[in-house]
């Protein structure tokens, strides 16, 4: 039930990253995310695992509190488009994770693949450096996190170099879109 | 570290002494020693680490530094390939270890290879490019300097994950998507205007012709990839950077070391690009014999381009000559010997 709990929570902090444009939107969205990734690797993992994760998620959303267009900025017009796409992204991730595949992880499965997508989709379709270094910095938690899927353990390097990424991107000087 | 990666990336290590020691005088030295060490230290970090998820976040930060330094591209577009190759690598992971029907292996390979394709800058998945863009920004030298590396680790990772069939898929599919790339490249460097961008389609020909070595499931076809890699990353790459790099400059000269170097380019004997392209008949034949001839058909699409390639590199003068001659000794040497590069990665 936590597990679920958590992979919704994950779904749901991704999909307000694809839907603000503003500093507070993308901020929450980060915490949001972060926190259901970390709350599913803590339940086939380490307390610390979980926490390092955790940790670089959070600060990569505290930096994005300072960072990039202001205020929330929360479904622009225009913005049906994202709304399907987190909604449609939500279901099919769904369906593969539970009815498709079988086998323990069906919530990691879910979250991985639900914040892999949506904050690939939210790259391929932004110019603004703080929703992309966002983005980034949540993929990188979701693809340590998919150290979960694997047989053996895989120690906490994959966390490790996932939080400190995420919270390493967050601080990069990058110049505002100037060529489309 | 797999014998095949520390092969790579000892490439890597000589073609970036031979940028700065040989490069053409307007080459910025400094920028090609920081953006090239990055690029080293990041081939041997994506070759080492232990686990497949590290490799995917050294893929990702390399992705995200390269976007980061300034290109005629906007951050944006520079970073969608690295992160889309990055999205779609995770994907196939998931699904590769996930317990389920039997398709979702064949999935995972689609995953992998969308993956192999973003992530070097291959069909479908091209990157961004400007002929204006400098040497250190291009995306031939992600392709040529980043490229190998990645795909060896794949290509020896999808080997763990994918069983059965779903193995069998990823090596048909490496076939097909290295011979979209091997007509494309084999075209575009013969039909296309800017001579750069020329360049550009023929290091897309090679690493078609080394997807395909990586496809083939018999030894012939890996130790035929190596040489290719061999031949992407210290002869073409080489001879790329002791080229004109402006747009404006268009040398056209037909001298006999024009002619030398096309043929080096191109893949004839007694060139390492020869052997490799042998070894890889030779495979294909034994897999399936109609890959061969059609492989065959898809050689001769190298000739057109490397003539042209050959004659805009002019008359190669002081540490620049030197420089050519040695990679076409080194390519030499290969090519009539290769065992001792295929007996070091254990192949």
């Amino acid at each position: 039930m936590v597990e679920a709990s958590a992979a919704l929570v994950a779904w749901l902090g991704m999909s307000l990253i694809v839907l603000a444009d503003g500093r507070r939107g993308l901020a929450l969205g980060a915490a949001l995310a972060t926190a259901g990734i970390a709350l599913i690797v803590f339940q086939g993992a380490t307390v610390i695992d979980a926490g390092v994760l955790a940790l670089g998620g959070l600060l990569m959303a505290a930096r994005q509190l300072a960072n990039g267009p202001g205020g929330w900025q929360l479904m622009p017009p225009g913005s049906t488009p994202r709304l399907v796409l987190c909604i449609a992204a939500g279901l099919l991730a769904l369906w593969i994770a539970f009815s498709v595949t079988t086998g323990p992880g069906a919530a990691l499965r879910f979250g991985v693949m639900t914040v892999v997508g949506l904050a690939g989709a939210r790259v391929l379709a932004s110019q603004e450096p703080s929703v992309l270094l966002t983005a980034v910095g949540l993929l990188a938690l979701a693809i340590a996190a998919t150290a979960g899927t694997a047989d053996g353990g895989q120690g906490p390097w994959p966390y490790v170099a996932a939080a400190l990424f995420a919270a390493g991107a967050a601080w990069l000087p990058v110049k505002a879109a100037h060529a489309s | 570290m797999l014998p095949e990666s520390a092969e790579v990336v000892l490439f890597a290590a000589l073609v970036l002494a031979f940028a700065i020691l040989f490069a053409p005088a307007p080459a910025p030295r400094r920028s090609l020693l920081l953006r090239g060490g990055a690029g080293l230290a990041g081939t041997i970090a994506i070759s080492a680490v232990p686990t497949f998820e590290l490799a995917l976040l050294v893929l990702l930060g390399l992705g995200v530094l390269n976007a980061s330094t300034s290109g005629k591209q906007s951050f944006a577009i520079r970073l969608r390939a690295p992160v889309l190759a990055v999205a779609v690598f995770a994907l196939g992971l998931v699904l590769a270890r996930a317990t389920g029907p039997e398709v979702l292996g064949r999935f995972a390979a689609v995953g992998l290879i969308a993956g192999i394709a973003a992530g070097i800058g291959l069909l479908p998945y091209l990157h961004p490019f400007d002929p204006g863009d400098a040497v250190t920004e291009s995306p031939i030298a992600w392709m040529a300097f980043i490229g190998p590396a990645l795909a060896v680790v794949v290509v020896a990772g999808a080997g763990g994950v994918l069983a059965g069939a779903a193995g069998g898929a990823f090596g048909a599919m490496l076939i097909g998507v290295g011979l979209v790339n091997v007509a494309w490249g084999g075209f575009g460097a013969w039909l296309t205007e800017s001579t750069i961008a020329a360049w550009r389609y023929s290091f897309i020909a090679d690493w078609g012709l080394a997807l395909c070595g990586f496809g083939l499931t018999v030894i012939d076809g890996r130790r035929a990839a190596l040489l290719v890699l061999f031949s992407i990353v210290l002869c073409r790459l080489p001879l790329y950077l002791a080229s004109p790099q402006s747009p404006r400059v268009r040398t056209v000269t037909e001298r006999p070391v024009n002619l030398v170097v096309a043929a080096a380019l191109a893949g004839s004997a007694p060139f390492a690009g020869f052997a490799a392209r042998v070894l890889i008949l030779r495979g294909a034949t034994q897999l399936y014999w109609p890959l061969g001839l059609v492989l065959a058909v898809g050689m001769l699409l190298w000739l057109p381009g490397s003539l042209r390639l050959g004659r805009s590199l002019g008359v190669p003068r002081g540490r620049q000559a030197i420089g050519v001659a040695l990679v076409l000794a080194l390519n030499v040497a290969v090519g009539l010997y290769p065992l001792p590069l295929l007996e070091a990665a254990r192949l």
